[in-house]
């Protein structure tokens, strides 16, 4: 793996770089680490038990799931031209996610991104879409929140879907830590291994279509449907 | 064999239009168009409840790359619809564009629309791209099916077709209610068709849209519990939309398998919330 460092002018951070990693930050009191995405339905199926298994599992999420909805949301609210687009693909994100307990995350977790994203940020389409989401008109929904913060700090495309991404892979990693249980090192090595999944899809995303949008892989769309009549869940998603 | 047309840029391959009304307590075409290789044939009424059945009859046999099919269907206030099709929609090889399909229904108030189509058979090399828009008023009544199959190759091997999209996007009383999107690309390598995220080692997909003022929390559970032992071997998962609808989807390993369960429920509705009989489409 190549080593190239490229400096910031003036030998300080770009000004974007902090207060996104804050927002990226597994720590982010988001409820992430309460919803596994259908993940907790194949370890009940034994279909993920390990280490390697979760890799597969969650590369497959990255290009499935993963790179339809949020990512390409992202994508797509970057270029949104006005606040009526942005609140379209509000709607959108609700309605491709037909799993009730992906819905739910994406309401709950929406909330908690923005509340976040205000306290960090002062932007006026941040503070639009929490007004928004409080009257009803729309529903929150974590992508589109961090997508805000993108566009209010300028955040360039790649590395604002590559973090996003990256932010997800992680808080399922940590999930899959306490859920399978795998050790702390084979969750680092597991995100190692997924690098290149979010270099490709990070890339794939750019290339999309608004047809492409929520489009999903029907057997993760299935455990995620059966999540809800589980027993004995860790996990509300 | 005739010589082959010279093809219209703006004319579709294959339209049709229809417009159902309510006449006498019963489905009646009000209006109706056809053009190129799409038309109905004639009407039945299957019981004695009204609900007017049209099956949609593709002469050519088959969709190939470059053609396009459009499909319009409006079911007036209080009328009710059961559209099917004559046979399998298949796909043929589509070298340069892919055959795409493009459908609206709209529903007027109390109106409903049970679309239970044959399955796609996409053939080898084949890409088609099918897009469904919905418009229902707040007490319209859809259900809506599609299974879809392995597809055909020459050598007998499945999952042969490049490229496999449906999407069905359902507006009730002008708002979003669901996207239901499904992308299937075989060769893709990042996220392979039979992982265990798209269908393991199934080769048939069954899914099924529902929306109706009358679907509950309740009704998504009854569905679950009745229809989960048809198929025990298969993969099912059922969920409350947002707002009164559920969608369903179903891995399994036959055409069969997923018709018996997809009946299953339509048939559960179709005598709570009208009073039939159990679908019976007589196609055979």
């Amino acid at each position: 793996m190549q080593n190239t460092r490229t400096e910031a002018p003036g030998g300080h951070p770009s000004s974007y770089l902090l207060p996104l990693l804050q927002l990226a930050d597994s720590a982010l009191p988001t409820g992430a680490f309460s919803h596994s995405f259908g993940l907790e339905t194949f370890l009940e199926r034994g279909l993920v038990h390990d280490e390697k298994t979760f890799a597969v599992w969650l590369g497959q999420f990255i290009h499935t799931q993963l790179t339809y909805s949020d990512g390409l949301a992202i994508r797509l609210a970057l270029e949104a031209g006005s606040m009526d687009e942005l609140r379209q693909l509000d709607a959108m994100l609700t309605a491709q996610a037909l799993p009730r307990q992906v819905r739910e995350a994406g309401v709950t977790m929406g909330a908690r991104m923005l509340h976040i994203a205000s306290v960090i940020l002062d932007s006026s389409e941040i503070e639009q879409y929490r007004e928004d989401v409080g009257r009803g008109k729309c529903s929150g929904h974590p992508a589109l929140a961090f997508a805000l913060a993108g566009r209010s700090l300028q955040v360039p495309l790649p590395e604002l879907v590559g973090t996003y991404l990256f932010s997800t892979a992680t808080s399922l990693t940590q999930n899959a830590i306490r859920g399978i249980p795998i050790g702390q090192d084979a969750g680092q090595r597991v995100l190692r291994q997924v690098h290149p999944d979010i270099a490709a899809a990070t890339e794939r995303i750019a290339g999309l279509d608004r047809g492409d949008f929520g489009a999903t892989a029907p057997g993760l769309e299935i455990a995620q449907m059966r999540h809800e009549r589980q027993r004995a869940r860790m996990f509300m998603s | 064999m005739t010589a082959a047309q010279p093809a219209d840029p703006q004319q579709p391959t294959g339209e049709l239009r229809l417009t159902v009304g309510q006449r006498g307590g019963r489905g009646i075409a009000t209006s109706q168009y056809h053009q190129g290789a799409l038309r109905v044939i004639r009407p039945h009424y299957l019981d004695g409840t009204g609900q007017v059945a049209y099956t949609i009859v593709n002469p050519g046999g088959g969709y190939l790359g470059g053609d396009v099919y459009d499909v319009d269907i409006q079911v007036e206030d209080h009328a009710r619809l059961l559209l099917t099709t004559q046979s399998a929609t298949k796909i043929y090889r589509t070298p340069g564009d892919p055959a795409v399909q493009h459908t609206r229904f709209r529903l007027g108030p109390g109106a409903s629309l049970e679309y239970v189509p044959d399955q796609l058979i996409a053939y080898r090399d084949a890409t088609y791209r099918q897009d469904t828009v919905v418009e229902l008023a707040a007490d319209s009544s859809l259900v809506m099916c599609d299974v879809v199959t392995p597809g055909w190759s020459p050598d007998g091997q499945q999952f042969r077709y490049e490229e496999v999209r449906i999407r069905n996007d359902i507006y009730r009383d002008g708002r979003l209610l669901a996207l239901d999107n499904l992308l299937i690309r075989p060769g893709d390598p990042d996220a392979p068709l039979s992982g265990m995220l798209f269908l393991e080692d199934y080769s048939h997909l069954g899914s099924m849209l529902v929306v109706d003022p009358r679907v509950d929390a309740d009704l998504v559970r009854e569905l679950q519990d009745l229809l989960a032992p048809l198929d025990p071997g298969g993969q099912l998962g059922i969920s409350l939309l947002n707002g009164p609808g559920f969608a369903l989807r179903a891995l399994s390993r036959s055409t069969d398998t997923l018709n018996t369960l997809l009946h299953a429920a339509i048939d559960l509705l179709r005598h709570r919330w009208f009073g039939q009989q159990p679908l019976n489409l007589r196609k055979y």
